[in-house]
C-alpha cells in the first residue's frame, strides 16, 4: 500500500530507529542548542522582543524586494563591485565558470554558503578542473566524506569527534588522536596553504545592505575573513531575499541570527564588505574584483505565493531543526533534501520543487514548535500544510493519514457501539486487522469509548445558572466527548459552581488532524463550521473554553489563518480560552487547598500547542493554588506524540514517535515523580505508555477519587 | 559623532566591554597611555612565546610607543608598509598580529576594525595571537550604536571598504557543538584599552 515514494521514507526511519546511539547523540546536540540559545536569550535586555522586530524587517523587505534589489545593485556597483542577477543555479554556474576561465583561476577557496550548496556548484567547478575547498569546518568534513549538510548551522553535526578524526586521517595520512584539540591542530595546518594559495575565494552572504551595496559575512571561525581577504577575487553567491534597506535592518538581524543559532550575541566575526578594498599600500597595491551573483532560483515564485512567501524571512538559524522532535531522531538527511529541517520544506518546495519537498514533508508531525522558536515567527506548520495539501493533491493521502482525518467519525461510532468497541480495543486480532486496513498501530493502548457521549448527556440535563453574568460556550473536542465524558461533566459542575451558565453550541471536532496531515480544504471546511456557530455567542459576550490543548489552539491560532483572518474568526479567537486560565480567571485566585493531593509529587507536561498559549501556567497554578507539588518537567520539545500521529501504525508513527518522546520519558523517571499530569489526552498516551507511570488531567486530581 | 559620555559612565562602559570580552574567551586589559600599551602588548606576546609581531592598521601616535614596547620585550617588529606581492606570506610568517581598532562595542564585547587595505585584515586573521587596540572614548555602550558609525564610515569611503566586527577568538561548533578555539584565525585574542584620551 505505502508508495513507491513512502517506502524509501520508511527505510530511512528504520536505519534511524536502528541505530539509536547516533540519535540520542543528535538529540543531546540539539539539546545544547536549545540551551545555548535559551541562556542568550535570557541575557537579552528584552528577552524575545527581537522576534517581533525580525519579523517586521523580513516583511517589510520582502514587500520591498524589487525595489531594494534596484537600490543594491546601484550601491553595490558605485563601490566597484560587479554585480550579477542570476534567474537560476546554472545561470550562478556559468557565470563563476566563465569567471575562472578569464582569470585562468586553478582552486577556489570557499566558505560556508547554503546558497552554493543549494545550486550544487562544487561539482561543475570540479569538473572545470578546479581545485575547491570548503573551508568552514563543518562544511569540509562534509565535502570530504562526500556528504551533504545534516544541520542548517552544524552542517556535519552528525560526525562526533572520532568520526572526523577518521575523515581527516584518511585526507592527510597522519594518526589523529579523536580528540577535538588534536584535530584543530591538523585541521589549521591542512587548511592553511588553501587559503594562502587560492585564486578565488568563494563566500556566501547572510544579508545584503541595500543603503550603502555592503555584503554581511557572519562567522565563528574567521575562514569567511580569510577567504574574502586572500586572493585577487572574491565570488559572492547570495540569495536575493537576504537584501535588507538599512544598517539598522542588518544589525538586528545580526544579533537574532546568532542568537537563535548558538547562544551567541553576535558571532566571532562579522565582515561587511563594500567593494573590494586593495591588498598592499603605495605603489605595492594591487587591483582585485568583488563580483556579487544575486541569485532568485524560485525565489520570486515564492514570494508571489501567499502559501510560501513567508519562508523568505527565513534567516537560516536553523533554531526549527534544534526543536523539532522527529529531526532530533532522523537527521538532516532523511529530513531534508538540500535545506534540511521544518523550514527545509517549503525551501525545498520553492527551490528544488513539490516533488522533492513531499518526500520528507509526511516527517513533520505538526506539533508547532518550529513556529514558537522561530526568529522571524515564521508559521511554518502552516506552510509545510500547505506543501502536505499541495502533495496530497497529487499523490493522495496514506490509509493511516485518512484514519487519522476521521477520527471523530471513528470515536463516534466508536461510542455508539461502546461495549463491542471496547472489546474490539482490546483484542489483538481485531487490533492487527485495525493495523492493516486502517493503519493504527496494534501496539497503542487507544481509550475506551464512554457509552454516552458528553454531547448526549449534556443535552438532557437542566441547565443551571440561566441568565448569569458569565455565559461560557464549551468546546468539547473528541476525547471529553466520546472516552472521558466525565471530564466534560467535570467541567460542567466546575463553571457551573463559579456561577457561570453553561451553553453547549453544536459543533464538530478541532479538525486539527486536517492541517496535520494537509487537507486544507477540509479543515477549511471545519474552521468555518465551528466559528460560525461559535461566532454568534462571542457576539453576545460568551467566552469560549476548550478543554483539549489543541482545540484552544484551533480556536486561538489556526482557525483565523485557516479562514483568512475573517472578522467572525478573530472574534472567537479574542474570545476562547484553555479551560484553567478561564477558571483561574473566575476564581480570582481563591481556592481551598485539597487532601487528595497532599503527600504526593506530580510532574506536569506542557503539550505542544500550548506553547502559544502560555506553556501550561494556569494548569500548575490551578494545582499549586491547591495544595498540590507540582514540577514543571520538560526537555524544550515534544514528547513525540505529535496529536494522532503516534496512533499511525509503523516507522512513520508510533516508532518514529516512540523514539522521539524517548528523553522526556527518561527525565519524568529520572524526576522520580509519583504521577504525571498533562491537559492533552494524546500526550497522555504516550507518557503512560513511555513511562509506565500513572497519568491524570488535572480535573481527575481534584475531581475524581483519591488517586493511590 | 557619538555623543560624548561623563568619566564614571565611560568607566562602566570599559569595564562592561572588559567583562563582556573575557565572557567571549578574550583577554580585555586597561592601560593609562600608548607607552603602557606598548608595555602590556610586549608582555602579552613575550608570554605567548610570540618573536615576531605583524602590525597594520594603528593611528600614527601609537605606532612608536608599540614598536618600543615590543622592542622592550625582544620582539621583533613588522609595520608595513606591506606590497602586495609579499602577501599573505609576510603576514603569515608573524606569530602575532596587532591592529587597531575603530571603536568598539560594550554591550557583545566587539572590536571594530576598519581597513582600506586588506593587509589590515590578514593581520588580524592570520596569526594565532591578535592583539586589538582601542581607545576608551571610543567604546560605545550598545550594539545598536554601531549603525551610525557603520553608516558614518562607509559614507566616508566611498569604494572599497571592509568593517569587520571582531569578538573574541577564532572558535567553532562544529564538532559535536561544543566550543573550540582558533580553528583558522587567532586562537588567542586579547584587547587593550587606552584610558587616557582628549577630554
Amino acid at each position: 500500500m505505502a508508495s513507491q515514494r513512502n517506502k524509501a521514507l520508511y527505510a530511512k526511519i528504520a536505519d534511524a530507529l536502528e541505530n539509536p546511539d547516533r540519535s540520542r547523540a543528535l538529540n543531546r546536540c540539539m539539546q545544547r542548542g536549545r540551551d545555548n540559545r535559551s541562556r542568550a536569550i535570557s541575557a537579552l535586555p528584552d528577552g524575545l522582543e527581537f522576534r517581533n522586530r525580525v519579523k517586521a524587517i523580513k516583511d517589510r523587505c520582502t514587500e520591498q524586494q524589487e525595489s531594494l534589489l534596484e537600490k543594491f545593485v546601484v550601491t553595490a556597483r558605485e563601490r566597484g563591485a560587479k554585480v550579477f542577477l542570476a534567474r537560476d543555479g546554472a545561470a550562478a554556474i556559468d557565470y563563476v565558470l566563465e569567471l575562472a576561465r578569464a582569470r585562468n583561476a586553478k582552486s577556489v577557496a570557499k566558505s560556508k554558503s547554503l546558497t552554493t550548496e543549494e545550486i550544487d556548484i562544487n561539482d561543475p567547478l570540479l569538473d572545470a578542473g578546479l581545485r575547491v575547498v570548503e573551508t568552514d569546518l563543518g562544511e569540509l568534513i562534509l565535502q570530504l566524506a562526500h556528504e551533504r549538510p545534516y544541520h542548517l548551522v552544524f552542517p556535519s553535526v552528525h560526525k562526533m569527534a572520532a568520526d572526523v578524526a577518521e575523515i581527516f586521517a584518511k585526507e592527510t595520512g597522519q594518526t589523529i588522536p579523536p580528540d577535538i584539540p588534536s584535530i584543530m591542530k591538523v585541521v589549521r595546518a591542512y587548511l592553511r596553504p588553501i587559503f594562502l594559495n587560492a585564486d578565488i575565494g568563494m563566500t556566501g552572504a547572510n544579508i545584503g545592505v541595500a543603503e550603502s551595496g555592503t555584503i554581511v559575512i557572519e562567522t565563528n571561525e574567521g575562514n569567511g575573513r580569510l577567504v574574502s581577504s586572500i586572493g585577487d577575487c572574491h565570488v559572492c553567491v547570495m540569495g536575493v531575499e537576504k537584501i535588507v534597506d538599512t544598517f539598522e535592518d542588518a544589525l538586528e538581524l545580526v544579533l537574532a541570527h546568532p542568537v537563535s543559532a548558538s547562544g551567541q550575541l553576535p558571532t566571532t566575526y562579522v565582515t561587511w564588505m563594500g567593494g573590494r578594498s586593495p591588498l598592499g599600500a603605495g605603489e605595492g597595491k594591487a587591483p582585485r574584483e568583488s563580483h556579487i551573483i544575486i541569485l532568485d532560483n524560485g525565489r520570486a515564485a515564492m514570494r508571489d505565493d501567499p502559501g510560501m512567501r513567508e519562508a523568505l524571512n527565513c534567516i537560516r538559524c536553523g533554531a526549527c531543526m534544534n526543536i523539532c522532535p522527529t529531526y532530533s531522531v532522523v537527521g538532516g538527511h532523511t529530513f531534508g533534501y538540500i535545506y534540511p529541517g521544518p523550514i527545509g520544506i517549503p525551501w525545498t518546495a520553492g527551490v528544488h520543487g513539490l516533488e522533492k519537498a513531499g518526500d520528507f514533508a509526511a516527517l513533520c508531525i505538526s506539533c508547532g514548535l518550529c513556529k514558537e522558536i522561530c526568529p522571524a515567527k515564521i508559521d511554518m506548520p502552516m506552510m509545510i500544510a500547505e506543501v502536505k495539501h499541495r502533495d496530497a493533491c497529487v499523490h493522495g493521502h496514506s490509509r493511516s493519514e485518512q484514519t487519522m482525518m476521521a477520527a471523530d467519525d471513528f470515536a463516534r461510532l466508536g461510542s455508539a457501539l461502546a461495549p463491542f468497541a471496547n472489546r474490539t480495543l482490546k483484542n489483538p486480532l481485531a487490533r492487527k486487522a485495525m493495523a492493516s486496513i486502517l493503519g493504527v498501530d496494534e501496539r497503542r493502548n487507544l481509550p475506551p469509548f464512554a457509552k454516552e457521549s458528553f454531547t448526549r448527556w449534556f443535552s438532557r440535563r437542566t441547565s443551571r445558572n440561566e441568565g448569569a453574568a458569565h455565559r461560557v460556550a464549551f468546546f468539547v473536542d473528541v476525547f471529553a466527548n466520546y472516552n472521558r465524558p466525565d471530564l466534560g461533566v467535570a467541567v460542567v459542575d466546575r463553571l457551573e459552581a463559579l456561577g457561570c451558565e453553561v451553553v453547549l453550541p453544536e459543533q464538530k471536532s478541532s479538525g486539527y488532524p486536517y492541517v496535520a496531515y494537509g487537507d486544507l480544504d477540509r479543515a477549511r471546511e471545519v474552521a468555518a463550521y465551528n466559528v460560525a456557530r461559535f461566532a454568534p455567542c462571542a457576539e453576545q459576550g460568551c467566552d469560549i473554553v476548550a478543554i483539549e490543548p489543541t482545540a484552544a489552539y484551533c480556536l486561538r491560532e489556526t482557525y483565523p489563518k485557516l479562514l483568512h483572518h475573517s472578522r467572525k474568526s478573530l472574534l472567537v479567537s479574542d474570545h476562547s480560552y484553555e479551560l484553567f486560565a478561564y477558571l483561574n480567571l473566575r476564581e480570582g485566585g481563591a481556592a481551598a487547598s485539597d487532601d487528595r493531593l497532599r503527600g504526593k509529587r506530580f510532574g506536569f507536561h506542557v503539550s505542544c500547542h500550548q506553547r502559544p498559549l502560555g506553556s501550561g501556567r494556569d494548569a500548575q497554578e490551578w494545582l499549586r493554588r491547591r495544595g498540590a507539588d507540582v514540577t514543571l518537567i520538560e526537555t524544550g520539545t515534544c514528547c513525540g506524540m505529535g496529536g494522532t500521529f503516534g496512533l499511525k501504525a509503523g516507522p512513520l508513527g508510533y516508532d518514529l514517535s516512540k523514539a522521539a518522546g524517548e528523553s522526556l520519558c527518561a527525565m519524568f523517571l529520572e524526576a522520580g515523580v509519583d504521577a504525571i499530569v498533562t491537559e492533552s489526552s494524546v500526550c497522555a498516551i504516550q507518557l503512560r505508555e513511555g513511562t509506565g507511570l500513572p497519568v491524570f488531567h488535572p480535573l481527575e486530581l481534584v475531581a475524581g477519587p483519591p488517586f493511590e | 559623532m557619538h555623543a560624548p559620555m561623563n568619566d564614571s559612565g565611560h568607566q562602566d562602559v570599559v569595564s562592561a566591554f572588559a567583562e563582556r570580552y573575557h565572557a567571549l574567551a578574550g583577554f580585555a586589559h586597561v592601560v593609562q597611555n600608548p607607552a603602557e600599551a606598548g608595555a602590556k602588548a610586549g608582555q602579552i606576546l613575550r608570554e605567548a612565546g610570540a618573536t615576531l609581531a605583524a602590525m597594520a592598521g594603528l593611528p600614527e601616535d601609537l605606532v612608536d610607543p608599540i614598536v618600543q614596547g615590543l622592542a622592550g620585550a625582544g620582539i621583533d617588529c613588522d609595520s608595513g608598509p606591506f606590497p602586495s606581492v609579499e602577501l599573505p606570506g609576510r603576514i603569515d610568517r608573524a606569530s602575532a598580529g596587532i591592529t587597531g581598532a575603530d571603536f568598539a562595542i560594550a554591550q557583545s564585547g566587539t572590536l571594530v576594525e576598519v581597513a582600506t587595505n586588506d593587509a589590515v585584515r590578514l593581520v588580524s586573521s592570520l596569526p594565532r595571537t591578535h592583539i586589538g587596540i582601542v581607545r576608551a572614548r571610543d567604546i560605545v555602550p550598545r550594539f545598536d550604536d554601531a549603525a551610525p558609525r557603520l553608516r558614518e564610515i562607509f559614507n566616508a569611503h566611498g569604494g572599497g571598504c571592509t568593517v569587520s566586527f571582531i569578538s573574541g577568538p577564532s572558535r567553532t561548533g562544529d564538532i559535536e557543538l561544543k566550543l573550540t578555539l582558533g580553528v583558522h584565525g587567532p586562537e588567542i585574542a586579547h584587547a587593550i584599552v587606552i584610558a587616557d584620551g582628549e577630554r
